[in-house]
């Protein structure tokens, strides 16, 4: 907590300003609509965020995340269906289920170099998918293959994870997001993320030096995992119907490895910028050209990402913040200190 | 029984169409060390030319070869040389780099979803003159276009062999996989060999979108079910391996095509990841990698 309280008090006021912000929103934004396009912004940094832990410190490319999130999804989903149990117990019991999964893809996977990493998280996100919609019921449990799962109704109540308004799921999923940041953050400033950090740029150089890179890796990824899943269950109660299209397969885990990469990976608030920046182009071309170019948002993506990558390959966080050093710490340089004239450099 | 070695056969003619494509995936990886993600929607863009070529035409489809090829090799060329080099050279110290990976990724979302936008999502069949044709042997019964498709790739794929075993280009092209620095100090330029390796693949795509044509649909997506045997073939055989890849390619088809005898084909899919994740698990530089590329 220190370490968070010594930032510059800049950048302290900034964050601060944006939390505020963040919390006073629906008071402004009233319709449904927007307030809905606005959690599921908030759901895609924070899926981002449980990616970066693997895809952004642990120096690997993970391209299967939607087999976390849709473990999450369904375990709590099916458990509710068939037991009545609450989604909130579900959700811990899903998000464990997919820390383990995590751990048993990790396990042989982790030690390979990244392109093997990638090509078996493909693997894993593709056959859960094509699992999930072969099978229609396990026992008790009803799986619905691909015609997917409806959430029963209940009235409003919080042990059900069912809101009449979206009020509950924006705060909901905001503290669930603040908590992944701060998680992030508090990884990268240990000695965990500094081994990541060192298996990240030379896994052989961190093996020399002592430090088990893969056994790092595997709790990052287990963290992630479990966090993954946490938000699978999030998503099925806020939309209340799942089936395997939506929430497992290709497409949610390259948007999300897009919105990482575009945004900045390896940073903590790279996700959060991505989601806010694709988000919007998503939700604004599925509704104005969704009948007549189905798949143009992700000729957008995937055109966005290829500049990035050529011009920022550190992704957009980088020219943020040199603009917001620019803007704000040049001019009031002296409170600053001597951060202010480094920055200037670096904006140079 | 019977059934059984029919499905075998047939396995062994579509994997060696599998395994042309993961040629050309695995002879990327070979030079650049990255996966190239588009390498499907490669397959689509030959596809898409090779389906066009026959339906203005109305010539038989393997003359179409000698066109689609060519194309789809300046594709790949200038697909390296625009998109693909600016971006790689960033990264040049980095081994594996993860932005170039991605951004292959990105390829293949823009030029799926442009055909997408531009054919529509139908499913479109080239009527040519060997489509339907069936050819008996022993009660047994084959498609004629699978069969000349099969021996088409392997002659391509025995050609690809020869060429990097013995050619100059050749064998630049395996110094360079062999070892990037001391590649260049022997005066070998590397661009050159990225764009012509890029070429070489998307050229193999192009050779196996010409001979599927006669009896495979055509639709935007169509890539991403060869894209996601590919990689489950290049990983089989061994990274960088090309008689890996044939052999995996084999390999994929053969349980495709048996397996589907015992079960619904969607679980034949579920049998592949299966089989991909348990050679990961057991052998991770597949069957015929070398040790340094995992």
């Amino acid at each position: 907590m220190k370490q968070l309280l010594n930032q510059k008090p800049i950048i302290l006021l900034i964050s601060a300003l944006l939390l505020g912000a963040l919390f006073l929103l629906p008071l402004v934004v009233t319709s449904p609509g927007l307030m809905q396009i606005f959690i599921l912004i908030i759901l895609y940094a924070y899926f981002t965020s449980t990616w970066n832990f693997v895809g952004g410190f642990a120096g690997v490319l993970p391209l299967g995340h939607s087999a976390f999130i849709g473990i999450g999804a369904y375990t709590s989903t099916v458990l509710f269906q068939t037991f009545g149990i609450s989604p909130w117990l579900g959700m811990i019991v899903g998000g464990l289920l997919a820390a383990m999964m995590g751990v048993i893809i990790g396990l042989p996977t982790l030690k390979l170099r990244g392109a093997y990493f990638a090509l078996a998280t493909i693997a894993v996100g593709e056959g859960m998918r094509v699992l999930v919609e072969n099978v229609k019921q396990v026992g008790p449990l009803m799986i619905n293959g691909p015609s997917g799962i409806s959430i029963k109704l209940t009235e409003n109540s919080f042990s059900a994870f069912q809101f009449d308004s979206k009020l509950p799921y924006y705060y909901i999923i905001l503290a669930m997001l603040l908590i992944v940041l701060l998680l992030t953050y508090f990884m990268m400033n240990s000695k965990i993320g500094y081994y990541l950090a060192a298996g990240g740029e030379e896994p052989e150089a961190a093996e020399a030096l002592g430090i088990k890179v893969s056994r790092y890796r595997l709790i990052a990824m287990a963290i992630s995992c479990f966090l993954a899943g946490l938000g699978g269950t999030f998503y099925a109660q806020l939309m209340l119907y799942i089936y395997p299209k939506s929430i497992l397969g290709l497409d949610l885990s390259f948007e999300i490895a897009f919105i990482a990469l575009i945004g900045g990976r390896g940073t903590i608030l790279g996700p959060v910028l991505g989601a806010l920046l694709l988000r919007p182009v998503s939700e604004l071309t599925r509704i104005y050209f969704g009948s007549m170019l189905p798949g143009l948002h992700l000729v957008i993506f995937g055109l966005i990402l290829i500049v990035v990558m050529r011009y920022y390959p550190k992704g957009l966080v980088e020219p943020v913040k040199i603009l917001l050093n620019k803007l704000f710490i040049n001019r009031l340089g002296k409170q600053g200190g001597p951060d202010g004239t480094d920055s200037a450099k670096k904006a140079d | 029984m019977i059934g059984i070695i029919e499905a075998l056969i047939n396995g062994l003619l579509m994997g060696s169409i599998y395994g042309l494509t993961a040629v050309g995936l695995t002879l990327i990886f070979g030079v650049m060390k990255i996966i190239n993600f588009a390498h499907g929607s490669i397959l689509m863009v030959g596809m898409f030319a090779a389906y066009w070529f026959v339906i203005l035409t109305g010539w038989n489809p393997y003359f179409a070869i000698p066109v689609v090829v060519p194309l789809l090799y300046l594709f790949g060329y200038y697909m390296q040389s625009f998109v693909i080099k600016p971006i790689f050279e960033a990264e040049k110290d980095v081994r594996e780099p993860i932005t170039v990976i991605i951004v292959t990724t990105g390829i293949w979302y823009v030029l799926d979803n442009l055909a997408l936008m531009i054919f529509g999502a139908e499913f479109r069949v080239a009527k040519t003159s060997v489509t339907g044709q069936i050819f008996e042997f022993y009660d047994m019964y084959f498609l004629v276009p699978k069969v000349i498709g099969a021996a088409i790739t392997m002659v391509c794929a025995i050609y690809l062999y020869w060429f990097l075993k013995h050619s100059k280009m050749g064998k630049a092209i395996r110094a360079t996989s062999l070892d990037r620095e001391a590649a260049s100090l022997m005066g070998i330029k590397q661009v050159k060999i990225y764009n012509v390796a890029f070429g070489l693949g998307s050229a193999c795509c192009g050779m196996a979108a010409c001979v599927l044509i006669p009896f495979y649909y055509v639709y935007p997506t169509v890539g991403v079910t060869f894209d996601i045997k590919a990689f489950i073939i290049v990983v089989l055989g061994g990274l960088g391996s090309i008689p890996g890849a044939i052999l995996g390619g084999i390999i994929v088809g053969i349980i495709e095509n048996v397996g589907a005898q015992f079960m619904a084909s969607t679980w034949t899919e579920l049998l592949l990841y299966g089989v991909f994740l348990f050679v990961l698990l057991v052998k991770p530089s597949g069957l015929f990698g070398m040790k340094q590329d995992f």
